[in-house]
């Protein structure tokens, strides 16, 4: 009797049963997997980016970071595209649409050329693909005529969206590199080239560690290793917001997009729908706990459209939005004061020693007593209550009006985890 | 000097999780592909799926994988055997300690109440065919609720005026509170299952006459109330308990206000005796001691309880048995007798509660049924009895396991019960 709502969702045109999808990447290269992550509840799949450049590639490949003996906050990848025969994953990119019809399939494509890219295009047609996506945006790629150095360049964009466009009908997407300033360039390039969609975003230039026996970053290969993308929860807050000033865009009106980075839960996933995702993709959160995770995600996505008395999917798209606004057009006549739960307050005094270090010296520490007190001090800027490990012990509380302003009703938020 | 821990009789032994206490928890899960906790469970409460769905910030979908799979899953979070199940099979038992699998189940369940979420509804459309369950113990309610969610009428006839059998009536408050128990109870009555309370089948109703009422099979989830009295000197006296009764009285009345302030003996080695004899300290007895005619190692009783008795102050005697108890009209004083034989004791008291164990009561009135020595009912693998259309399982077929077992009986007799209805 578990509550089970309709996830469904129109992307590009297409019904997709829920808008959870594999991205473009080693969780969906090959049958077998994919096939196995549509039994699980995945509503489709970006399959591994097909070439007609066949990857080389290096082992080990992947890495981690960690704070506080927690894991895979970041994860990164060395992997390029598909490294299996060209005709082989369209091959299977049409036996999946044959035995999953209802699920949707969409071919990931990355040429070097105009030819290269059209003819992967038709071929991706044939294969009965569902849609294309145009891989713009891998940053590990060992040939520098592919991969985020295009995805970086609004021409080439433009030149090979307007290649994919030309030969096939299938909606394209064009899959972004974060690897630059602002996204609404290259994305706005796309969409002149024809693509309907944005991906967003790839994985993110990086070095994770520094591996102190070899003197080189992680992982280590062969004594040596390169820069490449970083995926993974830490990528969440980046990608969220070049979602937000994409799906802001007034010259990108109309353009769906497809939200990519971090995605572990139903609450990040929906986090990207209120920032105007219609689609979610998934990768380092599968490679870590695999295709499971989606079960979860549908089932808590139920719940909250259940509590909220949201029938369809739709209706949260871009929810969030308007509420994001320019820094100078915040009001800032007031404070909000923390106010300290005595009760709940176990005497641990992390809140006193942020303050008095990161902040304003604004928290007095009762020796005797070993609780915290608030002085004059206080700006209300909550660092207290972001570094106190008691859940609720330190809430917002008093509204103070700064002097000579005006007071008038203030919305502040009064649920925290 | 060791510190002892005070608290009242109804306070909580232990602190619930807080959300993100939770997610903490839940995050020290390995989350193991082929989950061994979740085969270590007999209800097949699926800790596994739970403690993901907690660690992927969804309480609810936890608290309806714990309720689908076992109606009393709020209750068997508070007392179960963890330490023997779940958690002694947690492949983190390799690194360190295992995950607090029964802290992880309350809190989703103590989500659910919070929410308000009915996770279980009655099934839209009902078959028609009336069936009894007799008894309103975790083996009748696991039983009760497989049958009303496949559409059948659910009859539940309980004697006491309460559901919850042993939960209600045979479990120290501090380590199962009454709110818990009656949320389990509501949770399962969603499933449009019917009680009578106050009817005991055999007594006030006969089954053929629930037959005439058109009940098509019978569940029997009687049960063991009948307790055990040694056969020793003084045991009619006034002051000397059954545990059962001890219990029972204490939960209906927040108390045994008789035994404030006085030295209370209380007989047994089981969980059942350990739960006395903290009922009796946290009810304000001066002085409890435990005899046991065994030593500690032997002793069935969960060593986290007996962990806990020590710690509020009761001490806990081995190799000792009662051979008489003394007194002019009341209990004054008892006397053991040492297993090796040699040793013998007599110590004052005020009162003395034995829990030696319960026996079936009188099952003669279920014709065609086989009955043990014992008096307990014999069954097939899942509860099927020698009688056309009678089931049964839990305390009643087992003599007196724990209510996860019993859960896990019920149900499996519902299936049985199911297939004989669906022929």
């Amino acid at each position: 009797m578990a509550v089970k709502k309709d996830l469904s969702i129109n992307y590009l045109g297409l019904k997709c049963e829920n808008p959870f999808f594999l991205s473009s990447s080693p969780v969906g290269s090959c049958y077998e997997m994919v096939a196995k992550s549509f039994e699980a509840g995945w509503g489709g799949v970006f399959y591994k980016t097909v070439g007609i450049f066949v990857a080389d590639e290096c082992s080990p490949r992947f890495d981690n970071n960690s704070k506080e003996g927690l894991r895979w906050v970041g994860f990164k990848n060395m992997e390029q595209i598909s490294d299996k025969p060209t005709e082989l994953n369209f091959e299977n990119i049409a036996r999946l649409k044959r035995d999953y019809p209802d699920k949707l399939m969409v071919a990931s494509i990355m040429g070097s050329d105009d030819d290269e890219w059209k003819k992967l295009a038709k071929m991706a047609e044939q294969a009965g693909a569902d849609m294309i996506e145009g891989n713009f945006s891998c940053p590990q790629m060992s040939n520098h005529a592919m991969g985020s150095d295009v995805g970086s360049s609004p021409d080439l964009v433009r030149r090979y969206s307007k290649a994919v466009t030309e030969v096939t009908k299938l909606p394209f997407i064009a899959k972004m590199t974060p690897n630059i300033t602002s996204m609404e360039i290259p994305a706005r390039a796309a969409a002149e080239g024809g693509a309907a969609g944005i991906s967003a975003i790839n994985t993110i230039k990086s070095i994770t560690n520094i591996d102190l026996e070899n003197l080189t970053s992680m992982p280590v290969v062969d004594g040596k290793s390169s820069i490449s993308g970083y995926s993974g929860a830490a990528v969440k807050p980046i990608a969220l917001r070049f979602i937000a000033q994409m799906a802001k865009d007034e010259k990108l009106k109309g353009v769906e997009f497809s939200g990519i980075g971090g995605v572990e839960t139903w609450q990040d996933a929906l986090e990207f729908v209120l920032l105007g995702a219609r689609n979610i993709q998934v990768t380092t959160g599968i490679m870590q706990y695999g295709y499971r995770i989606v079960e979860d995600m549908i089932s808590g996505f139920s719940h909250f459209m259940d509590e909220k008395g949201v029938s369809s999917v739709d209706e949260l798209v871009g929810g969030a939005l308007s509420n994001i606004i320019p820094a100078e057009d915040l009001n800032r006549d007031f404070k909000v004061l923390p106010s300290f739960d005595e009760d709940r307050c176990i005497g641990c005094g992390r809140c006193y020693i942020s303050c008095y270090d990161g902040a304003h010296q604004a928290i007095d520490w009762d020796e005797e007593r070993r609780r915290p007190k608030l002085n004059d001090n206080c700006v209300g800027c909550h660092l207290c209550l972001n570094v106190c490990p008691v859940q609720e012990c330190i809430l917002p509380g008093e509204i103070k009006f700064k002097e000579g302003r005006r007071a008038g009703d203030v919305v502040i938020k009064r649920h925290y985890e | 000097m060791s510190k002892v821990f005070k608290s009242d009789y109804s306070s909580e032994a232990v602190a619930g999780f807080t959300h993100r206490t939770a997610i903490e928890e839940a995050a020290r899960c390995l989350l193991c592909h082929d989950a061994p906790c979740s085969q270590g469970c007999p209800a097949g409460t699926d800790p596994a799926k739970f403690i993901r769905s907690i660690r992927f910030r969804n309480t609810k979908g936890a608290a309806e994988t714990i309720r689908e799979n076992n109606v009393l899953g709020g209750s068997c979070a508070r007392i179960c055997p963890y330490d023997r199940l779940c958690e002694e099979e947690c492949s983190r038992c390799g690194i360190d300690r295992p995950i607090e699998i029964g802290r992880l189940q309350r809190y989703a369940v103590e989500q659910e109440e919070a929410f308000g979420m009915r996770t279980l509804k009655a099934p839209e459309r009902t078959n028609g065919v009336k069936v009894a369950c007799i008894g309103a113990g975790p083996a009748s309610l696991a039983c009760a609720a497989e049958l009303a969610k496949a559409g059948y009428l659910v009859t539940i006839f309980e004697k006491e005026e309460k559901a919850g059998g042993m939960l209600t009536y045979g479990v120290l408050p501090a380590r199962l509170p009454q709110r818990v128990v009656d949320h389990d109870v509501a949770m399962t009555a969603g499933l449009g299952i019917k009680f009578e309370f106050g009817k005991k089948v055999g007594r006030d109703v006969s089954l053929d006459d629930l037959r005439k009422k058109g009940f098509k099979a019978f569940f029997v989830g009687a049960g063991l109330w009948r307790a055990k009295r040694p056969d020793i000197p003084g045991s009619d006296l006034n002051g000397v308990f059954t545990a059962v009764d001890f219990l029972k009285k204490a939960r209906e009345a927040g108390g045994v206000p008789e035994i404030k302030g006085k030295s209370v003996v209380v007989v047994g080695g089981g969980d059942v005796a350990v739960d006395s004899a903290v009922t009796a300290k946290l009810a304000g007895a001066e002085q409890v001691v435990i005899y046991y005619r065994r030593t500690l190692e032997e002793a069935p009783a969960n060593m986290d309880e007996i962990r806990y008795a020590i710690s509020i102050g009761i001490t806990v005697a081995t190799n000792f048995a009662p051979s008489e108890i003394s007194g002019t009209g009341r209990v004054e004083y008892v006397s053991f007798r040492g297993r090796d034989g040699k040793s013998e004791a007599k110590v004052a008291a005020d009162a003395v509660v034995f829990a030696i164990g319960q026996d079936p009561e009188d099952m003669s009135w279920l014709t065609g049924v086989k009955l043990t020595e014992k008096g307990t009912i014999m069954t097939s693998r899942n509860g099927t009895t020698d009688a056309e259309a009678v089931f049964a399982a839990g305390d009643i077929v087992n003599n007196g396991k724990t209510a996860v077992e019993a859960v896990a009986a019920g149900k499996g007799a519902a299936f049985d019960m199911m297939s004989f209805l669906g022929k």
